[in-house]
């Protein structure tokens, strides 16, 4: 068995933006899974709004997700046979929120990421920063207090990637969101309000501004 | 082993190993397909080689043999035929029926064959256990003497001089057993199973005396066989037939060949249906390894190997498939053989059982060769498609993310014309009529309807998905998950439209037979309800249960008559007789009865004109009604003449009428009964259909016949008197048990159809493992994953069901109007079965959510990390 995390301990006060910075395979993906739930750990616990997640069964992980949790991938993830605003909308369909509270929270969003041109289009039809706005209309749809962000500008060019970290930053500041982004971005991290640097499945260190960063 | 074989193992064997399910799936698939077709084959080839076999026993040495009606032969023809030049020896032969009793019990049918013992004592292949010293041969030929063969023996726990009560007829005999028969050789012979009698006590036990059934035989060997039977046929009456005896099984081939014909394609249905799920794993297997494919044409591979590695691979399927399908095939012949056999004896001839594994015991690898050949074949046949399509793929495009279902696209529009193009080749091509009896246009028609309807199947995948908005609308979760799921169905309507054309086929000709039997009940239910119309009919022990041989055992004395007429509350009484003769090569049903009186009482379905009008007139003017198969067969109509070759000479009769009739597909005339025992010199009756006084009670005068009857078999077995509601029940026992293969048949192709839904279910579910774990991430419940994979398996089963209801009506029409009126000469009325109709939609759709559900509690349960990992 490959250990992927060992001696993580970290403590995120609501409102913060945090960085995690590593090589590949030093346990980021990992660390993030672990907080949405989407893995879980061997042993150890992660506590989230004060509440234990030890032992919570498979619903009970998908309804703090459905609620709390928003997620945005690197390959954006979004569902190739839905338009841009039902891929927006997805989240508050699987709540199975009322039509009108839906079609409103799902034109905010698409106002908020400047795509209600772009509504009735597939994926396949958009740019990849065009995608990934939609991935993170999709990812705060529901209104999260907790946004975690798994590379999000690993797939768009480095253009189209500072104006996605400046829409989560701004999103996320708006919304009072915490956010956790995993990044191999210097330029991406420098967004967060500090930097955990991780290697071999270890915290390392958290630097507070991004020029003292040092690069692994 | 070549290095380019071994490479190619390799590579076989890591893909079976990465997808050990798929694997499974379609090896059962193939093999479910294999056990059909092997199952029916072997079971045919056993019914007519048992037949075949104690027929050929029975002849031993003979080269011809002499046969007149069923009524047998006059003694002293015997001595005409050791004049003609050629003949080296005849003896007489009687092959009769009779039943083992045991006590008041009739237990058993038993073949008897009475043989001139002292001049065939050692000539027929058996031997008897008894020494054969002057007394004991003297014993022989005791009118109560039987030799029994060695299996019976044992059966009945018999030997030598102990009795047996045989069951002749009506009458009860007590045998006693003069010696036991044992086969001259160590293989297994027919003699084990017959009981002999010397020709003289056989003609007494028969009542059969001055007569035999038979005259067997040999040939001068410096004389030609058929020089032979020319000279006896110049000197013999021209009703009386020589033949060799390898003839008869030719001919029973014959009459059940229509019958054995549909079984056997019906049985390649599952073979057609595998192939569906071939064509569909291989797909799969190319879309999947799109990228390896690309890699192998870089490092230089050429296109006719990648072609190859697929091909090998459905022949590894095949093979396997083969010999797990022939080894299940082979168990279920064990079953089908006594299935088929009184199916055959019920409509065509008697023919025994099976002899516990005659065909495949000997032949056990010729069938597993056969088996595993029929699992490659097809399966390679199945994987052309898609093996073709691995070998032209693009090296650039298959090495960069590029979708080559797109590519595809444009064939659905081509593909569809073409189905409709078929549709209108099915419908030209159910016009012709059959080839040497054979509906070959018809079964081509029903195979272009299928393909057509399979060539459709891809539009209505990417045809029917109406976008729909749901954003905005309440309880959009369902309305959502369905749109998700049509959408990622319509973007496969290849693999897809294979699937659906699996469940298509399945379900066109489980409807298809389902209306044609349906239909076929309920015209067979209208004749008899119409033309069975006696209130009682007195008949033989063993009537209706079709497995004897010869006609005494299936005859009552005539003067019955007279005790039945006495009864009170009788009104009216028939004689009816049924023999079997020939006419034009054909073995065609002769019925006698009274006309005037049926015509009084009864009826028969006519095509033209009133039936007690038809029926007074043929008795009027000795003339003949033919049934509507016959009619059609011999060319003849209402109005025409017909030549039989009656015992008294060869007559031309008129034929008054053509009447529809179901209970031979052989065909039958009818005639007076006064003019069949002018003709053919026999006054037995095979059956009295009698006619009540209104408010006779059924029961009393059923107990009455039955008492006074028992007094005239003289301690035999009582005639069966059947009640009309009785015998109606019993023809349709007959007719359902005919056709309960078919829906065995039927069943196994939907399994294979079924098996084909979970195979692209699971392709779907494997294709789709990054959408499904980011909806688990985004707040989609497991459930909720589950729902979306039903929703798929429900939409694919819509349009197939939809395709196969549309399939099976058409295919009712074929099998109605074209396939079977060519094969067997029936007219069905065709009604469209409501209830079962709906039964079988329900039974395919549940079976499709089934089938579904596995799948998708599976892609419920998938870790999500893997799923968005997943490239």
């Amino acid at each position: 068995m490959v250990e992927a995390l060992r001696d993580v301990s970290l403590e995120i006060k609501p409102g913060e933006f945090c960085a995690f910075v590593g090589s590949s395979g030093c346990g980021k993906s990992t660390l993030l899974n672990l907080v949405a739930g989407l893995d879980l750990p061997t042993s150890g616990e992660i506590v989230l709004d004060g509440r234990s997640t030890h032992n919570l069964t498979s619903y009970e992980w998908t309804k703090i997700r459905r609620e709390t949790i928003g997620i945005v991938f690197q390959a954006f993830h979004l569902v190739h046979g839905l338009t841009a605003e039902e891929n927006i909308a997805l989240p508050l369909m699987l709540r199975g929120e009322n039509g009108r509270e839906i079609a409103q929270r799902a034109e905010e969003m698409l106002d908020r990421v400047g795509m209600s041109h772009r509504r009735r289009h597939r994926p396949a039809e958009l740019s990849g920063g065009e995608q990934q706005r939609i991935a993170i209309a999709r990812a705060l749809v529901h209104g999260p207090r907790l946004l975690l962000a798994d590379e999000p500008t690993g797939n768009i060019d480095s253009h189209q990637g500072a104006a996605i970290m400046a829409l989560i930053r701004e999103l996320a500041i708006s919304g009072r969101q915490t956010v956790l982004l995993v990044t191999h971005s210097a330029q991406a991290a420098q967004t967060a309000d500090y930097v955990w640097t991780m290697r071999d499945g270890r915290l390392v260190s958290r630097t507070e501004h991004m020029t003292e960063l040092v690069t692994p | 082993m070549p290095a380019l074989l071994r490479a190619l193992l390799l590579l076989l064997t890591s893909h079976v190993r990465q997808w050990p399910l798929r694997t499974l799936l379609t090896i059962v698939g193939v093999a479910l397909g294999v056990s059909a077709s092997v199952a029916v084959r072997t079971a045919n080839v056993d019914v007519l080689r048992s037949f075949e076999q104690a027929v050929m026993t029975v002849a031993g040495p003979t080269t011809l043999e002499v046969s007149g009606s069923e009524t047998g032969l006059d003694e002293q023809v015997i001595t005409r035929v050791r004049t003609i030049d050629g003949v080296a020896a005849a003896s007489p032969v009687i092959l009769q029926t009779a039943v083992h009793m045991r006590g008041e019990q009739a237990d058993q049918a038993v073949q008897v064959v009475g043989l001139d013992l002292l001049a065939e004592f050692n000539t027929r292949g058996f031997r008897m256990s008894q020494p054969a010293t002057e007394s004991q041969l003297m014993g022989m030929i005791q009118p109560e003497a039987v030799f029994l063969g060695a299996k019976l023996a044992t059966e009945w726990n018999l030997s030598v001089d102990d009795q047996v009560d045989l069951l002749i007829g009506t009458r009860r005999l007590t045998c006693r057993v003069a010696g036991i028969l044992q086969n001259e050789s160590d293989r297994t012979s027919s003699w084990e199973r017959m009981a002999v009698m010397d020709i003289a006590a056989a003609q007494i036990s028969f009542e059969m005396i001055g007569k035999v059934d038979r005259i067997d035989i040999v040939t001068d060997e410096k004389k030609a066989v058929e020089e032979v039977a020319q000279n006896l046929r110049t000197v013999l009456p021209s009703y009386m037939t020589v033949e060799r005896p390898a003839n008869r099984t030719k001919q029973v081939e014959q009459m059940v060949r229509a019958f054995r014909l549909n079984l056997t394609v019906l049985s390649w249905v599952g073979l057609l249906v595998g192939m569906f799920l071939i064509y569909n794993t291989m797909a799969f297997a190319v879309a999947q390894r799109r990228r390896e494919i690309g890699i192998y044409r870089a490092i230089g591979m050429t296109q006719s190997r990648v072609a190859v590695l697929f091909l090998m691979e459905a022949g590894f399927f095949g093979l396997l498939g083969g010999i797990v399908g022939t080894a299940a095939g082979v168990t279920l012949a064990q079953e089908l053989v006594t299935l088929l056999s009184r199916t055959i004896s019920d409509l065509y001839a008697p023919v025994g059982a099976g002899e516990g594994g005659l065909a495949w015991a000997a032949q056990f690898w010729s069938i597993m060769l056969e088996g595993i050949l029929i699992g490659c074949v097809v399966s390679m046949i199945g994987a052309i498609g898609p093996s073709l399509d691995a070998s032209r793929t693009t090296t650039v495009r298959a090495l960069s993310p590029g979708d080559y279902e797109a590519s595809r696209q444009l064939r659905v529009g081509m593909l569809a014309v073409m189905g409709l193009s078929l549709l209108v080749v099915t419908g030209f091509l159910s016009l012709p009529g059959p080839i040497r009896g054979v509906p070959i246009s018809g079964y081509t028609a029903t195979l272009s309807l299928l393909a057509g309807l399979a060539c459709l199947a891809p539009i209505c995948v990417t045809g029917l998905p109406r976008r729909r908005q749901y954003v905005g609308r309440d309880g959009g979760v369902r309305g959502v998950m369905r749109g998700i799921a049509v959408e990622h169905a319509s973007r496969s309507p290849g693999r897809n439209g294979v699937t659906i054309s699996a469940l298509m086929v399945g379900l066109a000709i489980m409807i298809g037979v389902l209306v044609m039997v349906r239909s076929f009940r309920h015209t067979v239910e209208l004749w008899v309800t119409d033309t069975v119309l006696a209130d009682l009919v007195v008949a033989p022990s063993m009537w209706l249960r079709g497995t004897e041989i010869g006609s005494i055992g299936r005859s009552l004395p005539p003067l019955w008559l007279n005790v039945l007429s006495s009864i009170p509350e009788v009104a009216a009484v028939d004689s009816y007789r049924d023999v079997r003769i020939e006419v034009n090569g054909q073995r065609v049903a002769v019925v006698s009865r009274d006309l005037q009186l049926h015509a009084q009482w009864s009826r028969y379905l006519v095509r033209k004109g009133e039936s007690s009008e038809q029926l007074r007139r043929a008795a009027e003017i000795r003339g003949l009604l033919v049934s509507e198969v016959l009619a059609d067969r011999l060319g003849v109509e209402e109005g025409s003449t017909l030549e039989i070759l009656t015992p008294s000479g060869p007559t031309r009769f008129p034929i008054v009428a053509v009447f529809y009739d179901y209970s031979t597909d052989g065909g039958k005339l009818l005639m007076d009964r006064a003019l069949y025992q002018s003709l053919w010199h026999d006054d037995l009756v095979t059956v009295f259909p009698v006619y009540l006084n209104d408010g006779a009670s059924i029961d009393r005068v059923r107990e009455r016949i039955t008492h006074q009857l028992s007094d005239a078999v003289g301690g035999g077995l009582p005639p069966l008197v059947i009640s009309n509601t009785e015998l109606r029940k019993e023809i349709l026992e007959i007719f359902d048990r005919t056709f309960l293969l078919t829906y065995v048949l039927e069943a196994i192709a939907v399994v294979i159809a079924m098996l084909g839904i979970v195979n692209t279910l699971v392709t779907s579910v494997l294709e789709r493992r990054r959408e499904f774990a980011t909806l688990r991430a985004i707040g989609g419940s497991a459930e909720q994953i589950r729902q979306l994979v039903l929703w798929e398996a429900a939409y694919l089963g819509v349009i197939g069901i939809a395709l196969g209801l549309v399939g099976g009506g058409l295919l009712s029409l074929l099998l109605i109007k074209v396939i079977n009126k060519q094969s067997f000469g029936w007219t069905i009325q065709m009604i469209v079965p409501i209830g079962a109709l709906v039964q079988a939609v329900m039974l395919a759709g549940i079976a499709t959510l089934v089938a579904g559900y596995f799948p998708a509690r599976w892609a419920a349960r998938q870790p999500v990390v893997e799923g968005l990992r997943d490239e």
